[in-house]
């Protein structure tokens, strides 16, 4: 088996933890403020936090795709199969959808909400509505609709996130290779178990 | 104690006084100090209190304690000047759902007659507007005067509905409370 000598670099593991704890977190709290009783302190506050944290993760996810796409991945192991390839490269995908597209959805249901409440990052910095959406927030069915498919999409990511830790743990623990090991923080340049 | 202020006025400002105090109406009349008064309200959502004050209001008094049913005020109310130091608040305020300031940009508080009930409380009976609906209001208040200086300082509980301030989604007080309390509190020299 070949080496995989090189890490990501800073900025790409930097951009991936943050990504990952903010989106763990996201899916916390959409799951418990969804379900707390309407109208409590609570439930108000885990709001603007998801709020909040959802625009932060699509700000760093386009910052991130823009550093991929100027600095090329590291190749896939050449021992895996085709389709564990073309899994990977589809997971992948469907991760940069979900970054960018559940953020952009999640505003578009607040923007369409009657309610209006307007948005303050972290209770500080004032962000506006999505102005086409908010022109057509009289009723509150496509404020409803959008977060549906809103809920369902944080579901979907969060099936995908098992399905993508599994797989770094199978390539760590089963496969023995640096798959895992090149995207952990705070680790010293990766040698390669083979070299 | 009019009489005494209007003495002092006198010694220090002749002609000018006494051109002022010529007219016999204006002789209960008050000029508010901006500096030491304050319009604000409290509410609460979801069960937090908060507060917030109108920066910017005028009034104009006629109140002679001994002779409250005489007396007559006018508070003309700028309701682009509210503040709750909250920004998701101070937004929302001037939207169609709350104070909707693009059309009822003043709210106006008119007393017709104040009563006096017993030590220094009062009440000003009159009508409140806001957003172009116009209630029957009774404002309790105490009064205390030093001199030419007088303070007067009340409060009213409002149910905002009654004004349609916070409607729609908002109408059913589940996510901001329907009371709403309104404190008046000025300090105002006799003229």
């Amino acid at each position: 088996m070949p080496s995989l000598p090189r890490r990501y670099d800073a900025i790409a593991i930097f951009l991936h933890w943050v990504t990952a704890l903010a989106v763990i977190g996201l899916i916390a709290i959409g799951f418990v403020m969804t379900r707390l009783s309407a109208g409590s302190h609570m439930q108000f506050m885990l709001f603007q936090l998801h709020k909040s944290i959802g625009i932060t993760v699509l700000v760093l996810s386009v910052v991130r795709l823009g550093w991929r796409v100027t600095h090329p991945t590291l190749p896939l192991p050449i021992a895996m199969p085709h389709w564990e390839r073309v899994a990977a490269r589809l997971s992948h995908a469907f991760f940069y959808g979900l970054l960018l597209g559940l953020p952009l959805l999640g505003w578009a249901t607040v923007s369409a909400s009657p309610l209006k409440i307007p948005t303050m990052l972290y209770g500080v910095l004032p962000w506006p509505d999505l102005p086409l959406v908010s022109d057509l927030s009289g009723h509150g069915r496509l404020a409803e609709r959008l977060g549906a498919v809103h809920g369902f999409g944080g579901l979907f990511m969060g099936g995908l996130l098992i399905v993508h830790v599994a797989a770094a743990l199978r390539h760590h623990l089963i496969m023995k290779d640096t798959v895992l090991l090149r995207m952990l923080p705070l680790l010293k340049p990766v040698a390669g178990p083979t070299q | 104690m009019s009489l005494r202020c209007r003495n002092r006025r006198m010694i220090v400002g002749l002609f000018a006084a006494a051109l002022a105090q010529s007219s016999p109406a204006l002789a209960s009349g008050w000029t508010v100090d901006p500096a030491r008064s304050s319009l604000g309200f409290r509410g609460d959502q979801s069960g937090t209190p908060f507060s917030g004050r109108f920066s910017r209001w005028r009034a104009e008094i006629e109140f002679d304690p001994a002779r409250p049913a005489a007396g007559h005020a006018r508070i003309v109310i700028d309701m682009s000047s509210a503040t709750t130091g909250d920004g998701q608040k101070d937004i929302s305020l001037p939207q169609s759902d709350w104070f909707d300031l693009k059309h009822f940009p003043q709210a106006v508080f008119e007393a017709v007659r104040f009563h006096a009930k017993g030590g220094n409380a009062y009440e000003a009976e009159g009508s409140l507007t806001i957003k172009g609906v116009r209630r029957r209001v009774i404002l309790p208040f105490t009064f205390v005067q030093h001199g030419c200086v007088g303070h007067a300082s009340g409060s009213v509980e409002l149910l905002r509905l009654d004004f349609h301030i916070g409607e729609g989604p908002w109408a059913s007080g589940q996510m901001v409370g329907l009371g709403v309390a309104v404190t008046l509190d000025v300090t105002a020299t006799r003229r």
